[in-house]
């Protein structure tokens, strides 16, 4: 293990990140919300402690050395927990949220794209620390430990193991010959989306600032708004429109969006994965749809709309709210739950399991149902035309074990703490699926704020398995890892 | 520059990893999924899954946009279909192919513009044999590298002790006449780039620069022995041994070669003619020692099993074979080899990685040669117009630590350069470098307008 390397990238990441405040503060101290001292401090003090580390760890003799995947695991845990940590700092400071775990909650929420919040006034708190709260939603999306691979030149080989690590996908798609350069690619896809987006708000009549922190929490379906009411606010179909839009957009894998604007928009069509993300999409809308049709909302237009919004928001794991889904049919309700577990596609910045595991388990089952009939053939699970090696099937089942004994156990370890069946369960795959809204007390027009002090740590970790993606986080728990 | 090599094995992995360390944009096609998942984790380089026969591939790894195709399989076959291919998509790539069979390399308009249009073949075996052959012309020298076609040379020599340069700084030991410079000192591990106030211990291995025609006075003035080489033994009569033995008996050296297989030994047999050939096994002691294997000068092993010619060189150096040339196979056995003894190695996937890379880097530098333990390279490079290097004392030019500059070569002259000597443009200069210098000392040499 290459301590120091591990800490001097460290001391980078919090560096940028501090000096990623200054946004925030530009807006605190143009609107005069009474933030500015408080960002201006975490600001200070973060980059600081960015620049300290780094300077301290500077060695002019011995090259940087090449970084292993325990490294890699490593440095992107560490980086997570710290960004979550330096991260909680304008909440603190401002007094906007006083506690140090609901402050550490509040921030890793964002930048695990969650979106689940523990503030009851929203609007009360300084327009500054309200993008702030969005902007980590925006930098976690596409990734802290992607954008750093981006930025710094140096890392070559080791970026690999830091992208495999961080990227949420079973398999690793390089865009480019160097993994800089496709961290840049994406990075640059994610700002172009973005700015698209913000520019469609805006034609709406949003306010910028309001767009902005919008546009900062659909890209990353991350799902944080400046409004009490979440999106339910406007009670506009145009906004609703433009963000499921948007929600659905960035639950698909970004390299598609890369190949797509290098001038080839059929890939969305061709790809299997994604033939299938917009199929569940398409078809769970419309099951909802027809089943709140009569039942809640009376035009066929309005069930559509909220149908859409709502299973387009579970389905990427946004978790924008217009209406409260909790006073919908079962059957929906249902519908929304399994949306949880689904998430987006790999390569997205949704959540959940993965359209794309979900596909190989399928075929993968089939396959051995079809083995019992034939014993002897010789059969491959194939995607797209392409054989998935054994490996990448084997590391999917153990992916989904582990997603569903966590989700047990931090059920298990909820109910414990008090809570409710429902809620119990519904807090859990909320956080583990980084969606943000669930059931009973965290259902959409409620917020976090009632679980108890033990338990929003444990909702932290899930949060942090399910942005990791299981593999990364738990390796380091392993003694194992630890052992020479 | 984009770059696609076809194939991960010892050759396109070496070779991906050198470019892409140097900071070109390369693509690696391999078909066997262990190799490529070895690239994904050790290099940085994007890797496709297929066949380099597979035109669908071949797209998929972005050929169109690609400046050059290097085909370093295994397979003739594979690397001449791929270069076909790659024409076929692009016609505008460069390709490099690496090809075995001499009887394609005979049919030399196979390979030009109408046909494959391969830009340079590379064949290892053929290159291995060139460099054994120049090693043989030189027996005092450890090393040998010709730079400028061959008008200057790079020559490796171990300092005995009786030389009359041990511990004295080499500034008064004086140079050692005009034409010679030390350009790098390998001791132990390290690389030193000497300063005059360096001083030379026994046993370190020096380069020096040279003409060829002064080879023996340098020789001399470090005081290092004449080697006779008069009589050579080669184990393994495979393609490249049978070469070997063909040029030696060329160059009139008593050769024998030794071959377990009899078909084989008849066939030499018949197209030599003073080569004595031996029909037995190469471990086998007493067929060394029957052979006077003590009076040999060098004994070559040249079988394709890599275990097997380092244990025969072992063993040939214990019956008192003055020196050994071992071919091995993997690079990553060159450290452990030479611990145990074995000195002089020449590998066919080294030569081809050599040659790949000079032919890459065409243009600006010319050709690098990695010094013992690859931690320094002599790179030959020409002195472009634009460059700043031009037409400044070499003293005022700020170079990086650990560069040196060893000859520079006008037309047929070649000087050894003093701190108010200066380059013209298209001067070719032979320069010494640590490799943590490399990369700045290449965007010195890099024409100034390309960054308009």
């Amino acid at each position: 293990m290459h301590v120091r390397t591990i800490a001097r990238f460290n001391g980078l990441l919090i560096l940028f990140l501090g000096l990623s405040m200054a946004l925030p503060l530009a807006v605190s101290i143009a609107s005069g919300d009474g933030g500015a001292r408080a960002l201006s401090a975490a600001l200070a003090v973060t980059a600081a402690s960015g620049l300290v580390v780094f300077l301290a760890t500077r060695n002019r003799e011995k090259p940087d050395p090449v970084l292993n995947h325990r490294d890699g695991a490593v440095i992107v845990v560490t980086g997570w927990v710290l960004a979550g940590f330096f991260g909680s700092l304008p909440y603190i400071f401002s007094g906007s949220i006083p506690g140090f775990t609901d402050a550490c909650f509040e921030s890793i929420s964002g930048f695990t794209t969650t979106g689940a919040s523990i503030l009851t006034d929203i609007e009360a708190v300084p327009a500054g620390i309200l993008l702030w709260r969005s902007q980590t939603q925006w930098l976690g999306g596409m990734g802290i430990i992607v954008l750093s691979i981006a930025i710094l030149p140096y890392l070559g080989v080791g970026g690999m193991q830091l992208y495999k690590a961080e990227i949420p996908s079973p398999v690793v798609d390089k865009l480019k010959p160097r993994i800089s350069d496709t961290a840049k690619a994406l990075w640059k896809i994610y700002l172009v989306i973005t700015a698209i987006q913000i520019l469609f708000l805006i034609l709406g009549h949003m306010n910028l600032f309001e767009a902005v922190c919008h546009t900062f929490a659909t890209m990353p379906t991350g799902g944080f708004s400046p409004k009490n009411a979440s999106i339910a606010h406007y009670g506009n179909a145009y906004f609703d429109i433009v963000i499921t839009v948007f929600m659905l957009i960035a639950g698909i894998n970004f390299s598609l969006h890369y190949k797509a604007l290098k001038g080839n928009p059929t890939v969305f069509y061709k790809d299997p994965e994604c033939r299938v993300f917009l199929i569940i999409a398409g078809l769970f809308i419309s099951m909802t749809a027809i089943d709140i049709h009569g039942t809640v909302y009376t035009s066929l237009s309005e069930s559509f709309r909220h149908a859409a919004f709502q299973v387009g928001s579970i389905l990427t794991t946004t978790g924008f709210v217009t209406q409260d889904y909790e006073k919908w049919p079962s059957f929906s309700q249902h519908i929304l739950l399994l949306c949880m577990f689904l998430g987006g596609m790999a390569g997205s910045t949704g959540g959940g399991l993965k359209i794309m595991r979900i596909i190989l388990l399928v075929k993968h089952g089939y396959k051995e149902i079809f083995g019992i009939i034939h014993p002897h053939a010789v059969t491959s699970v194939k995607l797209g035309g392409k054989p998935v090696s054994d490996e990448v099937i084997r590391s999917i089942w153990g992916f989904f074990i582990l997603y569903l004994g966590l989700f047990v156990l931090a059920t298990l370890s909820m109910s414990l703490l008090g809570l409710d069946f429902v809620s119990a369960f519904g807090s859990v795959i909320a956080c583990i699926s980084n969606v943000g809204p669930g059931f009973g007390i965290v259902g959409p027009i409620e917020n976090y704020m009632g679980i108890p002090l033990i338990g929003k740590w444990v909702l932290m970790f899930c949060m942090l398995l399910g942005r990791l993606e299981i593999y990364t986080l738990l390796v380091l728990i392993i003694p194992e890892f630890w052992r020479k | 520059m984009k770059i696609i090599i076809v194939g991960a094995g010892e050759v396109g992995f070496n070779l991906a990893q050198k470019l892409s360390e140097e900071g070109k944009n390369v693509v690696v096609v391999e078909k066997a999924p262990e190799r490529l998942k070895r690239v994904d984790e050790e290099l940085d380089v994007q890797s496709f899954h297929g066949s380099g026969t597979s035109p669908s591939v071949l797209k998929e790894a972005g050929i169109r946009e690609a400046d050059m195709l290097v085909a370093a399989t295994d397979s003739d076959e594979v690397n001449l279909i791929s270069c076909l291919l790659a024409k076929n998509l692009n016609p505008y790539i460069l390709k490099v192919a690496r090809v075995r069979n001499q009887e394609y390399i005979k049919e030399k308009s196979l390979f030009g513009e109408e046909m494959l249009g391969v830009d340079q073949v590379i064949n290892p075996e053929s290159l291995m044999v060139e460099s054994i052959v120049r090693l043989l012309e030189v027996p005092e020298a450890d090393e040998i590298i010709d730079f400028v076609g061959g008008k200057v040379r790079l020559i490796g020599v171990t300092i005995p002790t009786t030389s009359p340069f041990v511990n004295r700084r080499l500034m008064d030991a004086g140079t050692a006449g005009a034409d010679i410079l030390v350009g790098a000192v390998a001791r132990g591990d390290e690389v030193i780039i000497p300063r005059g106030t360096d001083k030379l211990k026994a046993g370190d291995l020096v380069y020096l620069v040279v003409k060829p025609d002064n080879m023996r006075k340098a020789f001399k003035t470090f005081g290092i022995e004449e080697k006779p080489m008069k009589r050579v033994v080669i184990v393994g009569a495979d393609q490249a041994g049978g070469s070997l033995a063909a040029a030696l008996d060329k160059m009139k050296i008593s050769t024998k070669i030794i071959e377990k297989d009899v078909e084989r030994c008849t066939s030499l047999a018949e197209s030599l003619d003073r080569v004595i050939v031996i029909h037995g096994d190469g471990t086998d002691k007493d067929l060394l020692i029957e052979e006077n294997i003590s009076d040999v000068d060098v004994l070559v092993s040249l079988t394709g099993d890599e275990e097997r010619n380092i244990l025969i060189s072992l063993l040939a150096k214990g019956l008192g074979a003055k020196r050994t040339i071992t071919r091995i196979g993997k690079l990553s056995y060159i450290p452990i080899v030479s611990a145990i003894g074995v000195s002089t190695l020449v590998s066919p996937r080294l030569c081809a990685i050599r040659a790949i890379l000079q032919h890459i880097r065409r243009g600006k530098i010319i050709s690098v040669a990695p010094l013992k333990g690859e931690h320094a390279e002599a790179i030959e490079a020409e002195a472009l117009e634009t460059s700043d290097i031009v037409n400044t004392p070499l003293s005022d030019i700020k170079f990086p630590p650990g560069v040196i500059v060893g000859a520079i070569v006008r037309g047929d002259e070649i000087i050894i350069p003093k701190g108010n000597s200066m380059v013209m443009p298209h001067d070719h200069l032979i320069i010494f470098s640590i490799r943590d210098s490399l990369s700045r000392l290449e965007k010195l040499l890099t024409v100034k307008l390309e960054y308009f």
